[in-house]
């Protein structure tokens, strides 16, 4: 159990319906779909009909995210076979099944329990995105919801990387998902914190001990102190060809991703990856005053750069 | 590898760790009419709850949580200002019912009130992360895993691994939806079992590593084997099982034949327990030379995300007073069960050196872990 720092990020989906990413972050144009995502009720455009019935918002985020980051074309069937118990999921999310249970709640007391929708049973559990994850694309190993707040999407990467450097994996699909629907977007204006916006959205990296040359490489997540008062932040730092660092405001930009906010940023940071003059560290940080902050070091390696 | 196991309590309907072990011993079942919810309209009249303290602040879990938090962390010794220490908090529903009450019945509640890092800041100031794992029913075993992995890795001086949970309307009502008969209480691997009902309940133990304990050890925490199914939302896979019980048994460098003790996770639903039996049947044989195995659930109901650390709690007791409760509940065994050594009517004398702990969850989410004698 003497695994490297870092980690390799193989692999990076951004699946944000209300953002232009290719448009906010051009550095992406090329390497996802141009345009805007397709919202949840869309997601069979990107997995196909089959399967979707009874998911919620978030999980369908996250598994066109996922889709996307495993390098599948849209609309590809996705894989068949007996699991892989080498690769494990963490799947980040505060709001995902909250709709669910209010609206499961809601229906017994109006209707009994005969009301209540069978297909609803799974979306009680807080951990229906990460089995969902897991069962949609066949994956079998150690699987883990992380619902942390503000840093959440960060956490997860941490537990990622963790589970790398422990021997349970030798491959973890990393997501974050929130949606934005009207009880999530209720439950968000409670926040004691000053954010932005909730807005829906995922996003996923694949972590691997080792990647190709020029593949970017993440250092271990970090714990900081933030004030009781701060206010919820969600950016990347970059210092690319050792000029002063660019500052990019994620949720100023599109919205507070809040549990998926992590995960994002790791992925634009991945983006960065294999753009002239991209060799230099990446820095990104989430969280809030109430949750205190995570922060991490991707380094993104350019054309030329030394990569691993 | 291992970690120390320096401080380990519970709470669950029957009372703290030591009154819960007590009561096991008695055969003692703590279940009660249904209070705080409308039991009739949900199907479920019956519930494992625990009381409400006179003044006590709602949302529960997160105050429970802290509770167990704080005796655990004293009782370690440990000083999170002068050590790091990292939190993971495990839990099946999370606030989730403070949620309900918002959205159904005005209730206040605010966004941080979700999850637990708000409680545990408060119960022990200077921790270093505060992750809440919503892992369903094998959150803490899964926390179990992760915290070992920490201590393991050199990323903390010592984890406190805790669980809280309380019950959720839509829970309960799911589990209303699919039963005849509301069932009266829990019989673990019993073949007239008449389904789940839930408990509340919390649990703490720290985690150091070998050498650094401050206060001495209650146990040794040996490996935590971890897989999911892929298999299926809601019903279990033996495969899975099984995996989880190899990965155990891998990490850990034992072998099947040293378990002593199962702490299985003994839901009585229709589908954990055959599964569950027929692995155990699977892995340890069923010549009668395979452990004692034992549950919980009869007497504290099924807890959730909080289960594994109740297991794991009574488990330290086995170790130390070489007792093992019976199942409590159970009659007469299903079928896939009679191979294995239940323990029955009365607590087994046993001289445990080597436990089993299991956790399953929905969604296919397996934690098996694995404790012996402190050093």
């Amino acid at each position: 159990m003497t695994g490297a720092a870092t980690v390799a990020v193989t692999g990076y989906g951004l699946h944000l319906p209300d953002a232009d990413l290719t448009a906010d972050f051009p550095f992406l144009a090329g390497r996802i779909p141009p345009g805007r995502a397709c919202p949840p009720d869309q997601a069979h455009v990107i997995l196909g009909r089959k399967g979707l019935l009874g998911k919620d918002a978030a999980t369908r985020l996250a598994l066109c995210a996922v889709h996307g980051a495993l390098r599948l074309a849209p609309g590809a069937a996705r894989p068949a076979g007996p699991p892989d118990p080498g690769t494990a999921v963490v799947v980040s999310s505060n709001l995902g099944n909250v709709a669910s249970v209010v609206d499961t709640a809601r229906s017994a007391r109006e209707g009994g329990r005969r009301a209540i929708s069978p297909l609803a049973v799974p979306n009680a559990s807080s951990n229906v995105v990460a089995s969902t994850v897991a069962i949609w694309f066949r994956l079998g190993g150690p699987n883990v919801m992380v619902c942390s707040g503000a840093t959440s999407g960060l956490d997860a990467v941490a537990l990622g990387t963790l589970m790398l450097r422990a021997g349970r994996a030798r491959r973890v699909v990393v997501v974050g998902t929130e949606p934005a629907d009207d009880d999530a977007l209720a439950l968000y204006r409670e926040r004691t914190v000053p954010a932005s916006p909730l807005r829906a959205g995922a996003a996923c990296v694949v972590l691997e001990p080792d990647g190709p040359p020029g593949t970017p490489r993440l250092g271990l997540v970090r714990t900081e102190r933030w004030p009781a008062n701060a206010p919820s932040r969600s950016r990347l730092v970059s210092w690319l060809d050792g000029a002063a660092g660019s500052e990019l405001d994620l949720a100023g930009m599109c919205g507070d991703l809040y549990g998926a906010a992590g995960v994002a940023l790791v992925a634009l940071a991945a983006g960065l990856s294999g753009h002239p003059g991209a060799d230099g560290v990446v820095e990104v940080e989430c969280g809030d005053g109430a949750d205190g902050g995570r922060a991490a070091a991707v380094r993104a390696a350019g054309e030329d750069g030394p990569g691993g | 590898m291992s970690v120390l196991v320096v401080s380990c309590v519970a709470r669950t309907c029957l009372g703290d760790d030591a009154e819960t072990f007590a009561a096991l011993l008695r055969g003692e079942c703590g279940v009660s009419s249904l209070r705080h919810f409308p039991a009739r309209q949900l199907n479920v009249t019956s519930g494992y709850q625990l009381p409400r303290q006179r003044g006590e602040p709602a949302p529960y879990a997160g105050s429970w949580l802290a509770g167990c938090v704080t005796e655990a962390v004293r009782r370690a010794g440990l000083d999170p200002n002068r050590q790091r220490v990292a939190v993971l908090a495990g839990t099946g529903l999370r606030e989730l019912r403070a949620v309900e009450r918002w959205a159904l019945d005005g209730g206040a509640v605010c966004l941080e009130d979700l999850h637990f890092t708000g409680p545990v800041r408060r119960a022990a100031p200077g921790v270093t992360s505060v992750l809440t794992l919503s892992n369903a029913c094998s959150a803490g075993g899964y926390a179990l895993a992760l915290g070992q992995d920490l201590l393991e890795l050199g990323e903390a001086d010592a984890v406190v691994v805790a669980a809280a949970d309380t019950m959720t309307e839509s829970m309960l009502a799911m589990i209303g939806r699919f039963a005849d008969e509301p069932a009266d209480r829990v019989r673990p691997f019993d073949s007239g079992r008449p389904g789940v009902l839930l408990g509340e309940g919390a649990a703490a133990a720290v985690l150091v590593p070998e050498g650094e304990a401050a206060v001495p050890p209650v146990a040794r925490m040996l490996a935590t084997g971890l897989s999911c199914d892929a298999h299926h939302e809601t019903a279990p896979d033996p495969d899975g099982i099984r995996r989880a019980m190899a990965g155990a048994f891998e990490r850990a460098g034992r072998a099947a034949r040293e378990v002593d003790v199962v702490y299985a996770h003994g839901t009585g639903t229709v589908l954990n327990d055959p599964a569950e039996a027929a692995v155990l049947t699977d892995v340890f044989g069923s010549d009668g030379a395979g452990p004692l195995v034992t549950a919980v659930k009869g007497a504290v109901g099924h807890t959730s995300g909080t289960s594994a650390l109740t297991s794991l709690a009574m488990a330290v007791h086995s170790l130390r007073a070489g007792v093992v409760p019976p199942v409590v509940g159970l009659r007469e065994p299903l079928g896939e069960g009679r191979g294995l050594r239940l323990v029955r009517d009365r607590p087994r004398s046993a001289d445990v050196r080597l436990a089993q702990i299991n956790a399953f969850g929905f969604g296919g989410v397996n934690a098996v872990s694995l404790i012996a004698g402190p050093p």
